[in-house]
């Protein structure tokens, strides 16, 4: 009796061609969705562009010490949702207020300086919410050296709103380009099943089980879903790295470039490799589901 | 020892054939012979252990293929070579694919050797540097001698063949008179299944022994008693 053959790969030592150009094709899908998937992870969807332009400012009474308002800043600095917190001293309040609205010096003429300290609050872009703002702006508030808190409490809720649906759009678009790849990866696999319908026949009728082939067939598309997408996300985070570097305005949308290295980026991409595993062994098994059900 | 107890078959609305009791020793080669539409494809597939029959059963070994254990028929069906009556099934594929798959079926073989063994035998039945060349450009003759080919590459421990003396013509007779019984004398088990059984064929392996509508005939192995060499 034989010994029983080994069908890891099986597809690729029968239909070499027609695999190696669906390989390249999901390779270039990878790195076009590892891309935006850094792109998202990183930028939070909206969330950096809000927070880059939002901040929250806490105008000092005019009796407050330099000295003082600094220690304010880098006890607010320690807050866990801000990112930054910096004083501003009159005087560069001043400078300030000129290069907004040129031509106004007269005003200082009559009775001096008319503008306050204030320190300038920036939030961290994933703590960009309602509760973290509330947060910040009741700590402020409690403060005696702080005169008045300037935080868009008006229009605030529908700028954080504004931002969640352009989030959810985002990682939307970014869940239909993945769901695009699951079909055609489905289309190709039965494709592919079909064409090699003969092969399989023959090694069934010399004692191949059905069930171990399409098992292989699935645990080979899942190793290279997972290497693929893998090889694909860190070629297109080589390409937004260097996206980034070349183009710094980027950054106040996107993130720096150093963030492509944290651990919480890479354990999302290895979770992404992952998902883009479970995807390819599922196509697998439905194009194979499929092909049989023709055949039939 | 392939044993078939009672078989019947009911096909396209009548019994093909009932009550057939057929037996094949090991190491022999046998030839069943049967008219056109008799069953003898069928037959071969029954014994395979790829279609149940409607009626009877199939034991090999001592053990059902049919009611016993799904490994058993399994590991009877990875011993089992099968050349098929041709059709066009595989005419994309050249002849090095076939290869290729059956030593897939057969556990893998390392290239370099499965490419060794496979000029060797193309040698043999007549088609040496044939490895490249595309299924759909051979005759049905060249077809049916490199299907054989590449079934023998694995080494089959029970070899069914359907039609393949008929349809590798009258020129490979020889070299396949001579191949069958070279496997019998090696302890395999051919199974020939066509619609007439050549003459000199006929006149070596003495009376056939009527099964239903078949007719089997085991050949003599090569220095046997009755042997015309």
């Amino acid at each position: 009796m034989s010994e029983r053959p080994s069908l890891w790969w099986i597809d690729w030592r029968l239909s070499r061609p027609p695999l190696v150009r669906e390989t390249i094709g999901r390779f270039l899908y990878f790195c076009l969705l590892g891309f935006a998937l850094l792109s998202l992870l990183l930028s939070g969807g909206a969330s950096r562009f809000l927070a880059d332009r939002y901040a929250i400012t806490a105008v000092l009474r005019a009796e407050v010490p330099p000295a003082g308002a600094e220690g304010l800043a880098r006890k607010v600095a320690g807050l866990p949702p801000v990112r930054s917190a910096a004083y501003r001293d009159p005087e560069a309040a001043w400078a300030e207020f000129l290069r907004a609205y040129p031509g106004l010096d007269p005003l200082r003429g009559a009775g001096g300086n008319p503008m306050q300290g204030y320190i300038e609050i920036r939030i961290r872009p994933d703590r960009l919410t309602g509760a973290d703002v509330d947060l910040v702006t009741s700590a402020l508030r409690s403060v005696p050296l702080v005169e008045q808190v300037l935080a868009g409490d008006e229009w605030l809720p529908r700028l954080l709103r504004a931002g969640r649906l352009a989030s959810l759009a985002c990682w939307g678009i970014f869940g239909a380009f993945l769901a695009g790849f699951f079909l055609v990866g489905r289309l190709q696999e039965r494709a592919r099943a079909l064409a090699l319908a003969g092969d399989f026949a023959f090694l069934a009728e010399r004692g191949v089980p059905a069930r171990r082939l399409a098992f292989f067939r699935a645990a080979a598309a899942a190793v290279s879903g997972f290497l693929l997408a893998a090889a694909g996300t860190a070629a297109g985070g080589g390409a937004l790295f260097l996206s980034l570097r070349k183009f710094p305005f980027l950054e106040g949308a996107i993130g720096p470039p150093s963030d492509l290295l944290l651990p919480r980026t890479i354990a999302a991409v290895a979770l992404f490799s992952c998902g883009a595993a479970l995807l390819s062994a599922a196509a697998s098994l439905l194009g194979w589901r499929a092909a049989r059900s023709v055949r039939k | 020892m392939i044993e078939g107890f009672r078989l019947g078959v009911f096909s396209r609305g009548a019994t093909l054939w009932d009550g057939l009791d057929i037996a094949f020793g090991d190491a022999a080669a046998w030839f069943v012979a049967g008219p056109p539409s008799s069953g003898k494809t069928l037959l071969l597939s029954i014994l395979r252990g790829e279609r149940r029959p409607d009626a009877g059963d199939v034991v090999v070994s001592g053990e059902s293929l049919y009611r016993g254990s799904a490994a058993h028929a399994r590991a009877w069906r990875a011993s089992c070579g099968h050349v098929p009556e041709q059709t066009i099934a595989d005419a994309r594929l050249t002849v090095g694919d076939l290869f290729r798959r059956s030593a897939l079926a057969g556990g893998g073989v390392r290239e370099s050797e499965r490419k060794d063994r496979a000029d060797r035998l193309l040698e043999m039945v007549g088609l040496p540097g044939s490895l490249e060349w595309r299924i759909a450009e051979l005759s049905i003759s060249e077809r049916v001698r490199a299907c054989l080919a590449a079934e023998l590459l694995r080494g089959p421990k029970v070899l069914f063949c359907d039609g393949v003396v008929a349809g590798a013509g009258i020129p490979s007779r020889e070299m396949l008179w001579g191949l069958f019984r070279a496997l019998a004398r090696e302890g395999n088990t051919v199974v020939l299944a066509e619609r007439t059984i050549p003459e000199r064929w006929a006149l070596a392996a003495g009376d056939a022994e009527p099964v239903g509508p078949f007719r089997v005939y085991r050949l003599p192995l090569p220095g046997a008693k009755g042997d015309p060499g």
